[in-house]
């Protein structure tokens, strides 16, 4: 209905088969490895030999590829230059242009960020190309999560694609009555209140008819409750979390062992 | 319309009450400002202002349905935002649940009841929001984000100071500006809310306006307000002179 609004890809895969939990304990796992890991290569080697077979595996490589290229690529450049550049550390120098310098420590320093970054980002990624977030909440709900929760996340995905349509209107609108939205800097600051009032009120009139639609339909209600669709979750789903888990632990025990 | 008002601000006397500020209308109301926070900051992208202003609905929940509402909100408008933009605002879920825990608390001590309390209120959230910046920035991107702070960190760290003096100053010198004229925000909205729509939330105490604001209270907060900022301009000192 609103696909546009997540990453998910309908695709049938090893992946998108997996449970929901066992894909964002994987995702978890992997940014906390790239962090604790207490060797320098463990970020880069994560996405070289765990995250690239998985997108291949998971059959969303191109969706994957694309958002990364398009999205974070630039960011991380620009992140690498920065730290690069200006990350503090004393070293032989490698490079120096208008009297800034990169040293061989901040390329270093600035190497490993930046692939810590794209691991968790791809992490979560590939968890979001190959996961529905309202199948990740209706199994969270499965397993003991407020009902509430399920309600705020899975309707903020519904909502936020209105919002954004109306928040798009109302700017039309308000230009077309004669709002200035590109002059100067105090005329665009002035504009704020007009944009934000109609958008803001007219979206919280709506909130108490709302409560007490689903009020009506037992939202408040604490006795159990059923769930449409079954989510499958196998042993070997169990087996891979739990293993998922202890490879976090044993990192962290490295981590505080050798330092 | 008072007496409910009364009742009820007997009723959450403590902040810790924290059942009573979760009813259907804050459930609600949740998705509903996790939206607001993206539309305005869509909103103020178009208008090409230096802030982002993205945390109005989260500053809402948190001074009208309590600070854990509040939290809650700006952890899960993160969340979300990770989940349907890019991964890269999850990390950054702490700072938003802390916006809204904190004006949650502003609110209850009566600081969101009239405009110059509304700017007090909106910098100890900015000083909240910078504080609990810091350790992230640190730790996930090694100091220097690849944005308009990240380029103050830069040229802090370039003049000699060191890397967690250079994001403390340079998260403290972005913050106030946003999160004031957050407040502001989401104070001029609170007041034109309807009473009646106000009252079906758990804290419509929080935002009735005093009926005369005094002279010498407005003095003694335009001194808290000085205080506050020199003693912030002492702070950066301390901590960009200490490298």
């Amino acid at each position: 209905m609103h696909e546009r609004l997540s990453f998910f890809v309908k695709r049938d895969s090893p992946i998108h088969r997996l449970n929901p939990m066992t894909k964002a304990v994987m995702a978890l796992s992997l940014v906390l490895i790239a962090f604790l890991s207490p060797w320098y290569w463990t970020p880069l080697a994560l996405f070289l030999f765990v995250i690239l077979p998985l997108s291949l595996v998971a059959r969303v490589a191109r969706e994957y590829w694309n958002f990364i290229l398009k999205v974070i690529l630039p960011t991380l450049i620009i992140l690498f230059i920065m730290q690069a550049f200006f990350l503090p550390g004393e070293s032989r120098s490698i490079f120096e242009v208008f009297g800034l310098e990169i040293t061989e420590l901040s390329a270093r320093l600035a190497f490993r960020n930046v692939m810590r970054i794209l691991v968790m980002i791809s992490s979560f990624t590939i968890l979001l190309l190959t996961t529905h977030p309202s199948e990740l909440m209706s199994d969270l709900s499965r397993r003991g999560l407020p009902g509430q929760f399920a309600y705020v996340v899975i309707s903020s995905l519904q909502i936020i694609p209105q919002m954004q349509a109306k928040a798009q209107t109302i700017i039309s609108a308000q230009r077309s009555r004669g709002l200035d939205t590109q002059s100067s800097f105090l005329r665009r600051v002035g504009g704020i209140l007009p944009l934000v009032g109609p958008l803001v009120f007219g979206s919280l009139v709506e909130v108490e008819e709302r409560a007490i639609a689903i009020e009506a339909r037992g939202f408040t209600s604490t006795r159990p409750k059923t769930f449409l669709r079954e989510i499958q979750d196998t042993s070997f789903d169990r087996a891979l979390r739990w293993a998922l888990i202890a490879c976090v632990i044993l990192t962290l025990i490295l981590r505080i062992w050798l330092s | 319309m008072r007496e409910t008002a009364m009742r009820s601000q007997k009723q959450s006397s403590s902040w810790l009450n924290i059942g009573k500020d979760f009813n259907t209308m804050t459930w609600v109301l949740m998705p509903v400002a996790i939206a607001i926070n993206m539309a305005v900051g869509q909103i103020v992208a178009t208008l090409r202002l230096p802030v982002y202003l993205d945390s109005i609905g989260t500053v809402l929940v948190g001074v009208i349905c309590g600070p854990w509402a509040g939290a809650l909100t700006g952890a899960l408008a993160n969340t979300i935002l990770g989940l349907t933009i890019n991964p890269d605002f999850l990390p950054w879920w702490p700072v938003a649940a802390i916006i809204g825990l904190v004006s949650g608390i502003c609110a209850n001590y009566g600081l969101f009841k009239s405009w110059w309390k509304v700017v007090v209120s909106g910098f100890i959230i900015a000083l909240a929001a910078a504080i609990s910046s810091v350790p992230i920035s640190l730790l996930v991107y090694g100091g220097i984000t690849a944005g308009g702070t990240g380029m103050i960190t830069a040229f802090l760290v370039e003049s000699g100071r060191g890397i967690v003096q250079a994001v403390f100053a340079s998260s403290f010198l972005t913050e106030p500006v946003d999160k004031i004229t957050t407040a502001l925000l989401a104070f001029a909205i609170l007041q034109g809310l309807s009473k009646r729509f106000l009252a079906r939330l758990p804290r419509p105490e929080n935002v009735e306006t005093d009926e005369k604001i005094s002279r010498n209270q407005l003095l003694i907060a335009v001194g808290v307000v000085v205080l506050l900022i020199l003693f912030a301009i002492f702070l950066l000192g301390r901590l960009t002179g200490a490298a």
